[in-house]
């Protein structure tokens, strides 16, 4: 009975260790983008995403040239640090409103959020019960 | 009656718990009444368990606000069917399915072996068991759906969203599917536990794998179209960790149904199998502590649940379990024979297992990146779309094409002569595809061309088979009812291929435009000419309609409408999409009107053309009919397996 497998076997290792780097590396480098909450937001800039409860006054319009003005606090409450949203694009999801928990990934500049995309919490069976 | 339904939870319990002890014991010492008690206990774990489900289906369809999980998650005007599906609509009833179908799967499968296989199933019974301790622990010490409170007037309701048809059957579905995989988990953990790690435990488990699969892989697409048809974003999936959730498992289980028939046909990849088996179960509790924890941002869930340690505990147990079991039988899982040549049927498993296995991992670290990174960097970075669009079709392609060649070569080995012998006239179906492909214009996305081109070669390899097995048997229904699996398997791959069309297609090819309409303006795309024709609202008693409605010409003509419903309770809004599909074209016309200004008639609208989408729906539907072909009884099969295992069992 021929005995190749070992040199298949370290073939195929290596052809694994190097998938196992090319993905390290692509998703370190490649398409990773920071999620932080708006407590997490000092000293930081570029393009992000901001996990947050939507407050303050839903003002503008996506669609204009001045776009959808808000604010964000932490999901959790634990502080009271807001961030200003200015949102353009795709009117957002018909769940977004004032106390919604929402994903918006834009550019992050000089105290302010440019969302070019928003998500909110989809309505799914996940919730847990409100308290 | 709340007190029935923890009464019985509690019963269930003790009963799991009996099964596991006494049934270790029995199983270790070998003794048969201690081990039909503790089998007896398993059965008994059922019938509690159905009592409690029943006990929280009568309160959901009664109303019964006294049981908070009832009021959290109806309310007194929502139809039956919606109030039932409330079931599975919050944490605690979800885990009750989960425990009821468990406990149900477990006595079956028992029951169904228990004899054949009486050395094997005295340790599954105790594995089983286990598993239902740590759910009805759950369910009786963390989150309880038997809880009560004084009645509010009113329950909290159900998400309008979620008050849909596919929104009843698939959840279920893909339950059935995830504990479906903890049947040959079970059994594979019986074998290496009694050391009978002969093929025995496959084949008592294969159906139930096979369903378990087919289920998880049919509710995934339940799920896709109702994102499609209800949430109105134009997409189906969005690669979220909760959906990542429910095609890891399957993913996992996809390459084991390949492995498994290696080892069965020349007994190797035993501890590969093995592995497998454990990966998919875990992966498949997993999920749930994934979609239950929040410790990843998930679009479906930002809200921490108190059961996510729990879980993470179990999973973290049962895997260390798993692992410390298989190396322990090493000694046990030799393979009988070796790999003959990288040419050959069973190399073509092995490498379609390879990239099944590849495909789940890459997205389980896409899941994890968010923690990974938290963990190092102290930073949550999180990887989207591109990723693991960049992967899919990294490993997604090269198992499109091994579709095709993985049937038609032989086993043991072939030469590479042999083998573009037989592929002859797919890799002229696929040649033929792609130069039409390009003659037509479809060379703007080079994935998709390769997608179509490799689809061909996939469908010519089936039609090849089909019509070279026919000519040797005399007609197709004796081909196919002689080998129900292989066949069935065809039909399978068959729908892969349409799926495969149809991500394709939609993706790679569709076309989309968003416009501000004032009343009587027009817009076109893809040869589609909406002229806006104004906004009406409708106030109905608990839902108040705004619909945009925009006269189409083109490929097709008529009006389509698209707006949102603003319900009283609860009190959500939810996106009503246009579709059109043109079956003839195989494309849909996907109209979303964001903005509808009623007494202006000005609307925002986007519009996209998605050709060859509904193949992904075809797809399930051919997806379900293969899977019942493979699933079917065989009675010339079992005349077969009996006789083969028979001795086996004997020894």
């Amino acid at each position: 009975m021929p005995t190749r497998s070992p040199a298949r076997l370290v073939v195929a290792l290596a052809v694994a260790g190097v998938l196992a780097i090319f993905l390290v590396y692509t998703a370190i480098a490649g398409h990773s983008i920071p999620t932080l909450t708006p407590s997490q937001i000092q000293g930081k800039s570029g393009k992000l995403s901001i996990v947050g409860t939507v407050v303050g006054k839903l003002d503008g319009d996506s669609h204009g040239a001045s776009g959808l003005r808000f604010q964000l606090v932490d999901p959790q409450g634990h502080s009271a640090k807001r961030v200003d949203v200015v949102y353009h694009g795709a009117a957002p999801p018909p769940l977004f409103r004032v106390g919604r928990s929402v994903v918006v990934s834009g550019r992050y500049a000089d105290g302010r959020l440019q969302g070019t995309d928003i998500v909110t919490k989809c309505p799914s069976k996940y919730t847990s019960a409100p308290s | 009656m709340a007190d029935l339904g923890r009464a019985a939870l509690v019963v269930t319990f003790g009963l799991a718990v009996y099964a596991l002890v006494a049934g270790g014991i029995a199983a270790r010492r070998n003794e048969r009444r201690l081990a039909a008690s503790a089998r007896n206990a398993l059965y008994c774990s059922f019938a509690s368990t159905l009592i409690a489900a029943a006990v929280l289906a009568t309160a959901l369809v009664r109303h019964d606000f006294t049981f908070t999980y009832v009021a959290a998650h109806t309310n007194r005007h929502l139809p039956v069917a919606y109030a039932l599906s409330a079931f599975w609509g919050g944490q605690e009833g979800s885990l009750l399915l989960w425990l009821l179908v468990l406990t149900g799967y477990g006595a079956l499968a028992v029951a169904m072996n228990r004899r054949l296989l009486r050395d094997l199933t005295a340790w599954v019974v105790p594995v089983f068991a286990g598993i239902a301790t740590f759910f009805s622990f759950v369910l009786v010490a963390v989150a309880s759906p038997f809880d009560t409170q004084t009645a509010p007037f009113d329950g909290a309701g159900l998400t309008p969203s979620l008050q849909n048809p596919y929104m009843v059957a698939h959840p279920p579905m893909l339950y059935l599917g995830y504990v479906g995989l903890s049947v040959p988990f079970a059994f594979a953990a019986g074998a290496l536990l009694s050391g009978r790690t002969d093929e025995r435990w496959i084949v008592a488990t294969r159906r139930w794998t096979l369903a378990a699969w087919a289920f998880l892989g049919f509710g995934q697409l339940l799920g896709a179209h109702w994102a499609y048809v209800e949430v109105g974003w134009g997409g189906y999936y969005a690669w979220d960790p909760v959906e990542n959730a429910a095609l890891m498992p399957w993913l996992a289980a996809t390459a084991f149904l390949h492995s498994v028939m290696v080892q069965e046909r020349k007994g190797m990849l035993k501890v590969w199998n093995m592995v497998l088996v454990a990966l998919a179960f875990e992966l498949s509790v997993f999920g749930t502590f994934l979609t239950r924890s929040g410790v990843v941002n998930s679009i479906h869930s930002f809200s921490k649940s108190s059961i996510g340690p729990w879980f993470l505990a179990f999973v973290v147990i049962s895997s260390i379990f798993s692992l410390a079991l298989i190396t322990w039988r090493l000694p046990l899982l030799k393979a009988k024979t070796k790999l003959e040549s990288a040419l050959s049927r069973e190399a073509a498993f092995l490498y379609n297992n390879l990239l099944l296995v590849a495909l789940c991992l890459t997205i389980l670290w896409g899941v994890l990146f968010p923690i990974v990174t938290q963990l190092f960097k102290g930073e949550t970075r999180t990887i989207g779309r591109p990723y693991y669009d960049f992967f899919l079709r990294t490993f997604g392609l090269p198992l499109l094409l091994l579709m095709g060649i993985g049937p038609l070569i032989a086993w043991r080995k072939t030469s590479l002569r042999g083998l573009a012998r037989t592929l002859t006239w797919p890799i002229v179906a696929a040649a033929v595809t792609g130069v039409a492909l390009v003659a037509a214009g479809a060379g703007s996305s080079s994935p998709g061309l390769i997608a179509y081109t490799f689809s061909a070669f996939v469908l010519a390899t089936i039609v090849v088979e089909l019509v070279r097995g026919t000519r040797a048997t005399g007609s197709l229904w004796t081909l196919v009812s002689r080998n129900r699996r292989r066949y069935g398997g065809y039909v399978v791959h068959a729908a892969v291929v349409l799926l495969a069309i149809g991500i394709a297609g939609s993706s790679a090819y569709s076309s989309s435009v968003e416009r501000r309409l004032a009343l009587g303006q027009s817009m076109t795309l893809a040869g589609y000419t909406l002229t806006n024709r104004g906004v009406t609202v409708d106030p109905k008693p608990n839902v108040t309609e705004t619909r945009a409605h925009l006269d189409v010409t083109g490929p097709w003509s008529g009006t389509i409408s698209s707006g949102d419903n603003q319900y009283v309770n609860p009190p959500e809004p939810s996106r009503e999409v246009g579709i059109k599909t043109d079956w003839l074209r195989g494309e849909d016309l996907y109209v979303i009107v964001d903005e509808a200004h009623p007494k202006t008639g000005l609307i925002f609208v986007q519009v996209l053309v998605k050709p060859l989408i509904n193949l992904i729906w075809i797809a399930g539907i051919v997806f379900l009919f293969g899977a019942a072909v493979a699933l079917w009884p065989d009675a010339r099969e079992q005349r077969r397996l009996v006789a083969r295992l028979a001795p086996a069992a004997s020894a």
